[in-house]
């Protein structure tokens, strides 16, 4: 019997839905994330362990943070306008947090003589810095690009992760995930 | 049109499921430690580039992983291993290709769906035909002449 709710009629109707509903959540799921959040399988995980020599060329290693919260921040001299954008924010968190915590940088496929330049050009700083010739620090913590930023706990958890520059907003979000108020 | 609906389906599903066969029938050699290199190279997604694999991409990060899979493949470890270290420091996120194998069921699965749907929107025409109205009474013909003649007056 032909009507509105003939066999034909129905099917019809429920493949809109069933086209439709997965075709919005994807569009909904995959337009509405942060790229920037890519979520990292280390946080909540220890620091993947690390040792070299540093621009000033002394030895630092990953149990030289033991103790102590601690900032591993990731970037490169032809990281432009990003690390140059960052490079005030860092210089601002060593002055109002360096007794509470530590920041290490590490380059990423950089060479010494471009990161002396700079940092000659946009300011030197205290904290030291891993040459990370092999780039096997960069792949041990998943990085997909400078500048790229680790907050790790005083017992050397991965509390959070940032790519992109960091904003003193976001240095004090990491800040206080770490328990230190801004 | 309609008539050659179901032998077309049919031929269709015989052409998929004989393509299936012919890849799993396919002799396999056993591949060289560079060919592994390359294959699990080819799998990994360029971390600082766009669409682009490790194999493909020139990149310092790109040629850095790449040494890691030869160092890793000499070490003694399984392409499975080693991807598996990657997926551990980057995430799923630095596949190229879905880790389950249920998603590479889906595009063959939707392409049997579709050409069931399209079977059965081409088949659904051989219901029987609706019957003929019936002409019209004597008397209304005869009301419909009279209205003609009307008119034409």
């Amino acid at each position: 019997m032909a009507g509105p709710f003939a066999r034909g009629s129905v099917l019809r109707w429920l493949l809109v839905p069933v086209v439709l509903v997965p075709l919005g959540w994807l569009l909904f799921t995959g337009l509405g994330s942060d790229p920037r959040n890519l979520p990292s399988p280390l946080v909540g995980k220890p620091i993947p362990v690390f040792a070299g020599t540093t621009l000033e060329g002394d030895r630092f290693s990953s149990a030289d943070l033991a103790g102590k919260p601690a900032v591993i921040n990731f970037w490169a001299s032809y990281c432009i306008p990003s690390c140059v954008d960052e490079h005030p924010v860092l210089l601002d968190l060593v002055a109002r947090h360096g007794d509470e915590v530590q920041l290490v940088g590490v380059l990423v496929n950089d060479t010494p003589d471009g990161a002396r330049g700079f940092l000659d050009r946009y300011g030197q700083v205290s904290w030291p810095t891993m040459l990370n010739p092999d780039g096997g620090i960069s792949i041990d913590y998943g990085v997909t690009g400078p500048p790229e930023t680790f907050f790790v706990d005083a017992d050397g958890v991965v509390v959070s992760r940032h790519i992109g520059p960091l904003t003193r907003a976001l240095v004090d979000e990491g800040l206080a995930s770490l328990g230190i108020a801004p | 049109m309609r008539r050659l609906a179901l032998p077309i389906a049919v031929a269709a599903l015989l052409a998929l499921g004989g393509l299936v066969v012919v890849e799993l029938l396919r002799p396999s050699v056993a591949p060289t430690q560079a060919d592994q290199a390359r294959q699990v190279a080819a799998e990994l997604r360029c971390p600082d580039c766009q669409a682009l694999s490790v194999a493909e991409s020139q990149t310092a990060s790109a040629a850095a992983i790449r040494r890691q899979i030869a160092e890793q493949l000499a070490a003694g470890q399984t392409p499975g291993q080693i991807r598996a270290y990657f997926v551990a420091r980057y995430g799923e996120w630095i596949l190229l290709a879905p880790p389950s194998p249920f998603a590479w069921w889906i595009p063959p699965l939707a392409l049997v769906v579709g050409i069931g749907l399209f079977a059965w929107w081409l088949g659904r025409g051989h219901v029987a035909p609706a019957p003929a109205p019936a002409p019209p009474a004597g008397g209304v013909r005869q009301q419909i002449r009279d209205e003609v003649e009307r008119l034409d007056a």
